[in-house]
């Protein structure tokens, strides 16, 4: 048919598709991720602070509460199935989700939003930072599953640094304010908190309860770094008795 | 088994849906044409509510006393049986609206609520929050879109009619129609077309309709030779806001709640209308109405206002402008009584009307006219269907307030079925039938191609701006005869200056203004078709305002007027139709009894 | 207030795939200028601030009364109507651009019928038996029309998709409209027959576990539509049948 159209390189683009209804497995992989972010990952966080805190009831109390968890039986399992795995996952996924989002923060300068842009970033170096911790305190250096009792000692060198300090301090205001937030996400998201006053209480508690748990946090390392600098215990470089009932790998302070 | 009846609808509105669902429901096959996405019509515009004597307030309220009112408000000028199937119809409409899901206001019993409209003494207007319209257009639209994803609905959206295509035996049997984006131009073949195109508020430039109700498909088709009925029959609404863009209605309870209409005794006043000390403002409707003051009915209001502007020349600040002032009110009770149409003004206009007065004029609001129809909904040319406020029917010579909604939704229902029947009794096609539509497609491409390569000096958006001018002030509110041929003889200049308008934009990509000067041409005639009826109907009659022949004449202009086209040079010829009055006796209507 | 003008500057595109660029013009202002009548000033004599011939820009609109959801655009970087954006209100020289998200199909037109498949996908609709007369409706308490009604406002202008970080061609995210419709017409007492269908539709790739929460939907919203609400509201809809699904079926 005839026509008045000059039809070439006019097609028009695709656009973002629409909805592939009832398709796909996306729903699960993202709600898995939402979940392991509160479950076990965001519990195990409180469990790390609330336990570093023991520094506060000073270095022996410490030491024991490493004994303690590094003494928990399967600790292993526990630590692939209940952290490194879900932890992973968290992290993986989430940067993937951080990657596909349009941070468009400059021309939307409100409140969610921001809010939306820090928990991709907080994530990031959350990730970051943690992956930095758990290789200075778990993978290398003293053993503490074989050394709890060198765990104040393995924590005060660690922060022997100003530039340390800053770095855990930074990490620790992430991780406490991505899980805070995160906690409101997950209540939102999952339609447990859905009225509008109620998410904007929602909202604050989460983000109080982040600032809470960083404030315990600082506390924590302002206590390292302020006590007197502990011996590396003597006993490590001797055979000690129970070593050889100590053969996993272990770690809980990161 | 017979073929399925392809049933062509042309525009989305409350009309065009719901003929829409009743073809598909029958087991036609639809294709839909809207210039705009369905959802976008002008119908999401309708505030107020749609009426349906459901009697649901204990009032004794009956279809035949709304079949009354609509007859009696209508000056006796519409054809009573549609009318009365109408009104029997309402109350089942309202239920199928209710059950589609439309979100009506409710009673502490959870029936549905009705409120007090003008023009009427029951509680007959059933309402969705401040969007009744927009909220019916959504409930048919859903269903269409549930028809569509069964495939029984095609929707060519973006798609503008251009021209139906007649077949060698006068029947219609399809339709010319251009892609607004791509620009191309194919014809469609149909059992019957059903045309559903709205309004015309574009003609008169500003009014209170959207963009798109410009008529032109109603002209184009009267240019085709289907009569153009009542074309005179112009409503006005009294408040509305005057905007850069469009007018806005303004709700006649700011007035209901003590507004006070005035202008500045001096002409050449400069302040801001708040400054003005009371010594020198005219409350002028309250001094020449000192009984009824403000609360003049409608077109007593306009016309004073009319008077006021263009008579004395008092607009504010020269401008087509009078102030409706609310501000010697205490805000706390106007939050409480009008607290929404009051952020109306606030959000187009940028002033609190709690603080400084409302700068209001009365806006074209609805044409009663339109292209005539028989019982059945069918225009003059078989085949060819008018649903809506594009149709004739129902209004007279004045349109109740809440009556469109359900007439729209009343002829599509009617037309729907119709046009179903219609096309199984469709005899065979003609030979030639391929030819005419060849033939139509051949005559829209050259004249998009004449268009396109048309060189002069004139501006299309210009001459619209000046045939709404004259339009609006000449043939809305109060008309004389000699300002009426002055217009229509500024029409004919106007046409002869669209002879060398000049496209500064000659793309084939999406042109807006290419697809606004086409349209444009066919306002020019249409509009000369609403001039001249309203020059050659020497009465008074509903909206139709003339201070020389101030009385409603029945023996001489009962009758419906009939535009037909009779060239593009000559304009319209009109002829008139006696209207059916079988069933109510005419009688005066009086605007201070009821 | 003699030669006070208004300055504006339009992101244009002659077709959707040409390069964008941007016309600047200076009108003189006038009291009550909309971004809408900006457009039609310029129709009328095409011509920009250097003075260079134009040609009149091609937007969407219809109602001019934010009610019909044609004319959204980006006016200074947000996603707004122009029909309501008001001159006097705006920073100059303002900015006007197409929807970023969507494909452009001239100047400020862009192609949003995704949100309309998105409709059909979640069967936004009461599916009624027939038009022919079956009676009255369901009864409805006013509370819950009220809330019906607040989002059975939505205009499907697409605003709130374009403001939303999570709604773009990698997530391909069925956006927050979409989410509130269905929630409608899961609370409608008739339209609820397709509750299950709707969540399960929903669940699908692209659905409503894609939204990061930014809220952004619900601050751009033109009509006030409590997209959030709507979106925990359906969120717990569907953990709920995700978590009956995995034990009962
Ligand atoms: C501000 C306002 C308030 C109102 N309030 C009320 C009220 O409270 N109650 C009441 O009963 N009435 C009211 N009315 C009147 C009522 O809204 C209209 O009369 C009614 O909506 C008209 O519906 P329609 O289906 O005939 O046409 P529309 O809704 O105008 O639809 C026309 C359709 O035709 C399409 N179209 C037009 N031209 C073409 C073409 N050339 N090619 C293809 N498609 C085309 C359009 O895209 C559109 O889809 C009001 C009107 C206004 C202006
Ligand atoms: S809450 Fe944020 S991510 Fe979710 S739909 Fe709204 S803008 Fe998009
Ligand atoms: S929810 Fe609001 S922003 Fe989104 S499409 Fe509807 S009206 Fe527009
Ligand atoms: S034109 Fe209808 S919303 Fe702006």
């Amino acid at each position: 048919m005839a026509s008045t159209a000059q039809s070439a390189n006019t097609a028009l683009p695709k656009g973002v598709s629409p909805l592939r209804a009832g398709t796909g497995t996306s729903f699960l992989w993202r709600r898995l991720h939402s979940l392991t972010g509160i479950v076990p990952v965001g519990l195990f966080l409180l469990e790390h602070l609330i336990s570093n805190a023991e520094i506060l009831n000073g270095a022996n109390a410490y030491n024991g509460q490493v004994k303690f968890l590094t003494g928990l039986p399967f600790r292993l399992w526990l630590e692939i199935f209940g952290i490194f795995l879900p932890l992973l996952y968290h992290a993986a996924y989430g940067v993937y989700i951080w990657w596909r989002g349009e941070n468009n923060v400059i021309d939307y300068a409100l409140k969610g939003n921001w809010f939306y842009t820090l928990q991709r970033y907080t994530g990031v170096l959350v990730f970051a930072y943690v992956a930095f911790h758990l290789w200075t305190m778990r993978f290398t250096g003293i053993h503490l599953t074989e050394h709890y009792d060198a765990s104040v000692w393995k924590v005060q060198t660690e922060l022997a640094h100003p530039l340390m300090i800053a770095v855990y301090a930074v990490g620790m205001l992430a991780a406490c304010w991505h899980f805070g937030y995160g906690l409101f996400l997950f209540a939102a998201k999952w339609g447990i908190v859905t009225g509008e006053k109620a998410q904007k209480r929602a909202q604050v508690l989460g983000i109080a309860l982040g600032l809470l748990l960083t404030l315990l946090g600082l506390v924590t390392i302002y206590s390292f770094v302020t006590r007197p600098a502990q011996e590396k215990n003597p006993l490590w470089e001797q055979p000690v008795q129970e070593q050889s009932q100590l053969m996993a790998p272990a770690a809980t302070v990161r | 088994m017979a073929k399925t009846p392809r049933i062509i609808i042309v525009g989305g509105g409350l009309a065009g849906l719901s003929a829409a669902i009743k073809v598909a429901e029958a087991g036609g096959s639809v294709d839909l044409f809207s210039v705009v996405p369905v959802k976008r019509s002008h119908s999401v515009c309708a505030q107020g509510g749609i009426n349906s004597a459901k009697n649901l307030k204990g009032e004794g309220d009956s279809t035949w006393a709304h079949f009354d009112d609509t007859v009696y408000g209508g000056d006796f000028l519409a054809n009573q049986v549609p009318v009365k199937q109408m009104c029997e119809m309402g109350p089942s409409i309202i239920d199928l609206l209710d059950r589609m899901g439309v979100p009506f206001n409710r009673t502490q019993e959870g029936l549905l609520d009705f409120r007090r409209f003008g023009g009427t003494l029951f509680n007959r207007t059933a309402f969705a929050g401040a969007t009744t319209g927009q909220q019916l257009l959504y409930a048919l639209d859903e269903q269409v879109r549930r028809f569509e994803s069964e495939g029984k609905v095609r929707k060519f959206e973006y798609w503008e009619f251009l021209s139906s295509v007649i077949d060698s035996k006068g029947t219609c049997r399809g339709i010319c129609a251009m892609d607004l984006r791509t620009m191309e131009v194919l014809t469609f073949p149909a059992d019957a077309v059903l045309i559903a195109t709205g309004g015309i508020g574009a003609i008169f430039g500003k009014s209170t309709n959207s963009v798109v109700c410009t008529g032109s498909a109603q002209s184009a088709l009267y240019q085709q030779g289907a009569v153009y009925a009542n074309a005179e029959m112009i409503q006005v609404h009294p408040t509305a806001i005057p905007g850069e863009d469009k007018v806005r209605l303004m709700s006649e309870s700011a007035r209901g709640e003590g507004g006070r209409v005035w202008v500045p005794k001096n002409p050449k006043e400069t302040r801001a209308g708040k400054d003005v000390p009371e010594g020198e403002r005219m409350y002028f409707l309250e001094e020449w109405y000192p009984k009824y003051g403000n609360l003049v009915p409608r077109d007593i209001a306009t016309r004073a206002i009319h008077k006021v502007v263009h008579t004395l020349g008092l607009g504010v600040q020269g401008l087509p402008m009078v102030y409706l002032d609310l501000s010697h009110i205490d805000a706390a009770t106007l939050d409480k009584k009008l607290g929404g149409i009051l952020e109306i003004y606030e959000k187009f206009v940028g002033e609190d009307p709690r603080k400084v007065p409302m700068k209001i004029f009365p806006g074209m609001h609805y044409t009663m006219g339109g292209l005539w129809v028989d019982n059945d909904q069918q225009t003059n040319i078989p085949g060819l269907y008018a649903i809506g406020e594009c149709d004739y029917s129902i209004h007279g010579a004045n349109r109740l307030g809440a009556n469109s909604l359900l007439s729209c939704i009343y002829a599509g229902f009617i037309a729907g079925p119709h046009s179903m029947k219609y096309a199984a009794g469709l005899g065979a096609d003609p030979e030639d039938l391929q030819a005419s539509f060849d033939a139509e497609k051949k005559r829209q491409l050259e004249l998009n191609n004449h268009l396109i390569e048309n060189q002069g000096t004139e501006n299309p958006f210009q001459l619209w701006r000046e045939m709404g001018e004259t339009m609006s002030k000449n043939v809305t509110v109060t008309r004389y005869n000699d300002n009426i041929r002055e217009t229509e003889a500024k029409l004919v200049e106007l046409l002869e200056r669209y002879k060398k308008v000049n496209l500064s934009d000659r793309s084939m990509w999406s042109n807006q203004s290419f697809m606004f000067t086409r349209q444009l041409y066919n306002m020019l005639q249409l509009a000369r078709a609403v001039a001249m009826g309203a020059r050659l109907r020497d009465e008074s009659r509903g909206s139709h305002y003339k201070p020389d022949f101030p009385e409603r004449d029945d023996a001489n202009f009962l009758k419906t007027s009939m535009a037909r086209f009779a060239g593009a040079a000559e304009g319209p010829r009109f002829d008139w139709e006696p209207v059916d009055v079988s069933l109510i006796k005419p009688r005066p209507r009086r605007y201070d009894s009821k | 207030m003699a030669n006070k003008t208004v300055q504006f500057k339009i992101k244009r595109q002659d077709g959707p795939n040409s390069q964008p660029y941007w016309d600047e013009f200076e009108i003189p202002y006038r009291l009550g200028l909309n971004v809408i009548s900006l457009f039609m000033e310029v129709a009328l004599n095409p011509v920009t601030r250097e003075g260079k011939q134009t040609t009149p820009v091609n937007y969407d609109s219809n109602c001019l009364e934010e009610v019909c959801g044609s004319c959204a655009m980006l006016i200074n970087g947000k996603a707004r109507m122009a029909c309501s954006a008001l001159v006097d209100n705006l920073e100059q020289p303002i900015q006007i651009e197409p929807f970023s998200k969507f494909p452009v199909v001239r100047d400020l037109q862009v192609d949003r019928s995704v949100l309309f498949e998105n409709l059909k996908a979640v069967q936004a609709w009461v599916p009624i038996d027939g038009t022919y007369d079956l009676g009255s409706g369901p009864r409805v308490l006013p509370q819950v029309q009220e809330q019906a009604y607040r989002l059975s406002q939505c205009m499907s202008c697409s605003c709130c998709m374009e403001a939303c970080p999570q709604f773009n061609e990698s997530t391909g995210f069925v956006g927050a409209a979409t989410i509130a419709q269905a929630r409608l017409f899961n609370m409608h007492p008739t339209g609820k027959v397709l509750k299950e269908e709707r969540l399960a539709a929903l669940m699908g790739d692209g659905g409503i576990q894609e939204c990061g929460y930014a809220q952004n939907c619900v601050e751009v919203c033109p009509k006030e539509i409590p997209l959030t609400k709507s979106i925990s509201d359906v969120g717990g809809q569907v953990m709920k049948k995700a978590v009956l699904d995995f034990f009962r079926v």
